[in-house]
């Protein structure tokens, strides 16, 4: 069983009458990318600020690495690695004076820094702008920056805060795939985002949070099947399309399938196990096929059953 | 202690970029000094004023004597300098050839007057290309007559009350001789009375002391600037004390405020020929100087929003406490609530500290200066420290 990085134990955090956070626990082990999905305002940001040490926690724990954080002590911070959702770099340093100036806040220095911060570079892929001031750089460019700072020292966890919010799409794609390679190299990731398809992409598991409570954790499959979500199947078709439907609605697992105009609408449990049935079912009745389209349930979906609103409310 | 050096060495790297530093921390008191001292220095100070004046005396009366004996104490004094003349024209002359800057007549019957209590008068005769050496000689004139103007009236008053004419001899009963008058009517060098900085100087002191209070701001509002751009994040997650991130800006204020302050007296020094004093005084009243605009800028960093914000806010406190302070006009020697208004201020009391050293004095003549503006730096830092220290655990 993998070691557990991050134990958060019943975070809650109020500003005045506002409950920000409300009971959360969630646990991360080594290598796992763990995903809080949910819509700006869900306190997905004050929960990592709590894990971070950044804010007084009202109740409950964090412990990363075996030593529990707080804002009064700076024990077990060195394993956190912070990816702040704006943009936190130096306009006026270097690429690498910013790398540098925070390697050695986390006690880096010498040979080793600059390895290390050449390294990152590489990585990031800015070892040519490496000496040009960061107020010069591309948004995208501050992004990987912003992120490789808090991959410097190494840390056993990395917390990355919505960092994909305002980045274009090619950057992003390059965010995402860092943050897979991360993974695949054992490091734990928190990941925020309101943005379904990056944690159905990276995260192997997912806390659906809003109004500060977490309402369902799991594998994707495990939150679809939890809220009884269904795979969508659409057939296109020509012929009668009606005879067609009243054959798939007969196969087991199909729990319903009506006909339009040049399609038939299926919804099944496992729609891939079905596929052939299905495509058999039709062509029985003498349609003939033209396309096929399955659409498994997502976590918008998911999160739209959970709490009755869409992510991007 | 290795982290707040860190975070002050990257702050200082950032505000050597930024220049900005530069300019109002050493090049805008450095040329406003100079120009200040070039347009009020001899004016606001007395330095490099002549005071060149001649007396004509045809009364030769005991009143007249007792005023030409004042001018000439004061001339022994090294205040002016007199030439007596037996006549006007001469004295005149002497004007017109530009000798001297203004002369005293006393016409002849003077005294006769004062004693019958009759109106009196003294002619002052100025070069109209002297008029401040004009203006002071009316004064000491003014002065004199105000003496006598008040005897007279005492003469007069005890003349009624008794029934009695006024003689001579009525006034000796008095004791209330208008003469008198004249020998109480003195100069006062206000240089030594007060210990003012000559113009160099004062306005080299004050517009350095001015300064440093936005050039220590630089440092101190860079809380607020790592705020807005969210790396005050980063150095909070970071494994550092948070104390060390506030020490950081501190040092870097303070780095700031001495390199501005050592710059401008070495500079001011051999520009202007300003006279600073001892260097050991001077840089104790520095380092005070500098403390305590690190803690009145820290205190408006902390209960500011945005840099913008503590930049207006430390603007208007830096200008009211410079003008209060006496940076720009001497208001400690002006009189009234103001003269005392102003020890309010580090200001005030950096500028008295610098006059106390004078040129020859011990540096310990700085020391009751600088323990007063430490004063201001230990109450101001240490609320501000507190109110830092509340924000950052918010």
């Amino acid at each position: 069983m993998s070691e557990n990085i991050l134990a958060a134990n019943g975070l809650m955090k109020s500003f005045g009458d506002l409950t920000a956070v409300n009971g959360v626990s969630f646990h991360i082990t080594e290598g796992e990318t763990y995903g809080l999905l949910g819509p700006n305002g869900a306190g997905k940001t004050t929960t990592i600020s709590m894990v971070c040490g950044l804010l007084t926690i009202d109740s409950g724990s964090v412990v990363v690495a075996g030593d529990e954080i707080k804002t009064t002590s700076t024990r077990g911070r060195a394993a956190i690695g912070l990816v702040p959702q704006d943009l936190a770099i130096y306009p006026d340093l270097t690429g690498e004076e910013n790398l540098a100036f925070f390697g050695r806040l986390y006690g880096m220095a010498g040979e080793g820094l600059g390895r290390r911060v050449s390294e990152v570079l590489e990585v990031i892929g800015l070892t040519e702008r490496k000496d040009d001031l960061t107020k010069e750089y591309s948004g995208g460019m501050q992004r990987r920056l912003n992120i490789g700072i808090g991959l410097l020292h190494q840390p056993r966890l990395l917390i990355l805060d919505e960092p994909t919010v305002g980045v274009d799409p090619q950057s992003r794609n390059a965010i995402l795939e860092s943050v897979e390679e991360l993974s695949r190299a054992g490091m734990a990731v928190l990941y925020t985002t309101h943005y379904m398809e990056e944690a159905e992409r990276l995260c192997d598991r997912v806390a659906i949070i809003d109004e500060g409570v977490i309402q369902a954790e799991g594998t994707r499959r495990e939150l679809v099947s939890m809220v009884g979500e269904k795979d969508r199947v659409a057939i296109s078709a020509t012929g009668n399309l009606t005879q067609a439907a009243e054959a798939v609605r007969r196969i087991e697992g199909v729990t319903e399938a009506s006909a339009s105009d040049h399609h038939i609408e299926i919804l099944a449990g496992n729609a891939s196990g079905l596929l052939p049935a299905l495509l058999e079912g039709v062509t029985s009745s003498g349609a003939s096929i033209t396309g096929v389209e399955i659409r498994e349930p997502n976590l918008e979906a998911v999160f739209l059953h959970l709490t009755g609103k869409a992510l991007r409310d | 202690m290795g982290a707040a050096l860190r975070i002050a060495g990257k702050d200082l790297r950032l505000r050597v970029r930024d220049r900005s530093v530069l300019i109002l921390g050493i090049i805008a008191p450095l040329v406003l000094s100079y120009i200040f001292y070039l347009v009020f220095g001899p004016a606001a100070t007395g330095q490099g004023l002549s005071l060149e004046y001649g007396v004509v005396d045809d009364d030769r009366s005991e009143i007249s004597t007792s005023f030409t004996a004042v001018l000439e104490g004061a001339a022994a004094d090294g205040i002016l300098e007199l030439t007596t003349f037996d006549e006007s024209a001469g004295a005149a002359s002497s004007l017109d050839e530009g000798e001297i800057d203004a002369y005293f007549h006393i016409p002849s019957g003077l005294g006769d007057s004062v004693f019958a209590n009759q109106a009196a008068t003294i002619d002052v005769v100025g070069d109209v290309d002297s008029p401040t050496s004009t203006q002071i000689a009316a004064s000491f004139a003014e002065q004199f007559a105000s003496g006598v103007a008040s005897s007279q009236t005492a003469v007069a008053t005890a003349a009624v009350v008794s029934g009695q004419e006024v003689t001579p001899e009525f006034i000796g009963s008095l004791g209330q001789d208008p003469a008198s008058a004249a020998m109480s009517f003195s100069f006062i060098d206000e240089t030594a009375a007060t210990k003012q900085l000559d113009a160099s100087t004062f306005f080299a002191a004050g517009m350095a002391v001015f300064f440093l209070f936005f050039t220590v701001q630089f440092g101190v509002t860079g809380l607020l600037e790592e705020e807005r751009q969210g790396t005050l994040a980063r150095l909070m997650a970071a494994p550092i004390a948070r104390v060390s991130v506030i020490t950081g800006k501190a040092i870097l204020a303070f780095i700031l405020g001495v390199v501005s302050m050592a710059v401008l007296v070495v500079a001011t020094t051999l520009l202007l020929e300003a006279d600073w004093g001892a260097p050991v005084g001077v840089a104790v009243l520095v380092i005070a100087g500098v403390l305590s605009a690190v803690g009145i800028m820290g205190l408006v960093a902390s209960v500011a929003k945005t840099p913008e914000g503590a930049g207006n806010l430390g603007a208007i406190i830096a200008v009211v406490l410079g003008m209060l302070g006496g940076t720009f006009f001497p208001i400690a020697s002006s009189g009234g609530i103001l003269a005392n208004l102003t020890y309010l201020t580090p200001h005030a009391w950096f500028m008295l500290g610098l006059a106390e050293l004078g040129s020859d004095a011990p540096w310990t003549a700085a020391l009751p200066a600088a323990a007063a503006i430490m004063v201001f730096a230990l109450v101001t830092g240490g609320l501000s420290y507190i109110l830092l220290r509340r924000r950052l655990a918010q």
